[in-house]
């Protein structure tokens, strides 16, 4: 696998590098860490934490390693470090506070679609964040990487450090679960 | 009975699209004649597609140029640090190649003065090497001296 040119220029130490790499993997990051921790405030500083992590580790990064998993990798050990450190439930245990934002692009009208189903696909999503946000950590974990960072199971193998079985377990069960919940919460599949 | 079960845990991996082509064949093969199997997947689909068409949550401005500039401070740390290591290297090589070159030359001008001062070769010699060592050996305590103290400023900085 060819070695991303932002990776090896920021291994010269370019600072120009830097700036590439943190503004492309911007968004996902941080939308990561926020699945994870739930907590904006502590997502914000966790962001920060894994960009000096990066720094610091960048030149024993293993070139035949994809540096997306590396990345999301570092960002998990301070998260779960983190979590440990100031509630260590949290690992376990789901909160109710919501993480649930949207964004402008969220609100922009596409061709075709009345008012209603704007306010109709907006209360699914936020029916769907409020269930997923109610998940163990793990779960939650494994449903962001497989869906919204579209990593393959393989990959979510290499940030989760655990073997592509227990990645497949984990991702069936926080779906079952999810859709218990959603049923519990909408019984007769009224959240659909 | 066997099959139906194992492909009904199977169908939440095949809305998420995680399932091997061998898994993947399997659950088509079965589905053909399962009905409650397709309406079970069929169930588990809005939930895969919602999940994929959640909102990205982005991070604001502040953030980033925060992030940016913290992380480029770093960056310019190290490649300090890198570069005082790379001067104290070379600083201490030139320093002991400039001692191991001075005995030629000190053992000419001591033997051509010392016989005017009357002076025992051994002894300046002796004193020279004296000399030298403590000069390595205070350099070499300020070294290590210097070595504990950054690390402590570092974490009161």
């Amino acid at each position: 696998m060819p070695l991303d040119a932002d990776v090896v220029r920021l291994r010269r130490g370019d600072p120009n590098a830097l700036s590439e790499l943190i503004t492309r993997y911007q968004n996902r990051l941080y939308r990561y860490l926020l699945r994870i921790v739930r907590q904006p405030a502590e997502a914000e500083d966790l962001f920060q934490q894994t960009w000096l992590r990066v720094v610091e580790k960048i030149r024993s990064f293993d070139a035949s390693r994809n540096f997306d998993a590396w990345l999301f990798t570092l960002a998990r050990n301070l998260a779960i470090d983190h979590l440990r450190r100031i509630r260590p439930q949290s690992l376990d245990e789901p909160l109710a506070n919501s993480w649930h934002s949207e964004t402008v692009a969220d609100r922009i009208p596409s061709k075709g679609a009345t008012p209603f189903d704007h306010a109709l696909a907006a209360e699914r999503r936020t029916e769907i964040s409020e269930a997923m946000a109610g998940l163990p950590m793990i779960y939650r974990e494994a449903l962001t990487l497989r869906f919204e960072e579209e990593m393959k199971i393989e990959q979510i193998a290499q940030v989760t450090a655990v073997p592509v079985s227990t990645v497949k377990a984990r991702l069936r069960r926080s779906l079952e679960q999810l859709r218990y919940a959603l049923e519990e919460r909408y019984p007769g599949g009224t959240w659909q | 009975m066997i099959e139906h079960d194992k492909i009904l845990e199977l169908l939440p991996l095949a809305a998420a699209g995680a399932l091997t082509s061998a898994e993947e064949k399997q659950v088509a093969e079965h589905m053909r004649s399962c009905i409650a199997c397709a309406n079970e997947l069929e169930a588990w689909r809005p939930i895969a597609t919602e999940l994929r068409r959640l909102p990205t949550p982005q991070p604001s401005s502040w953030l980033v140029q925060a992030t940016l500039a913290r992380a480029e401070a770093k960056l310019a740390e190290q490649a300090e640090h890198d570069w005082n290591r790379r001067v104290m290297i070379f600083v201490v090589a030139f320093a002991w190649l400039l001692t191991i070159a001075s005995w030629p030359v000190f053992h000419f001008v001591s033997g051509h003065f010392g016989s005017l001062l009357e002076l025992q070769f051994s002894y300046t010699c002796m004193s020279f090497a004296a000399f030298t060592a403590l000069g390595w050996i205070a350099g070499g305590v300020a070294a290590v001296m210097l070595a504990i103290r950054q690390p402590g400023e570092r974490r009161l900085a």
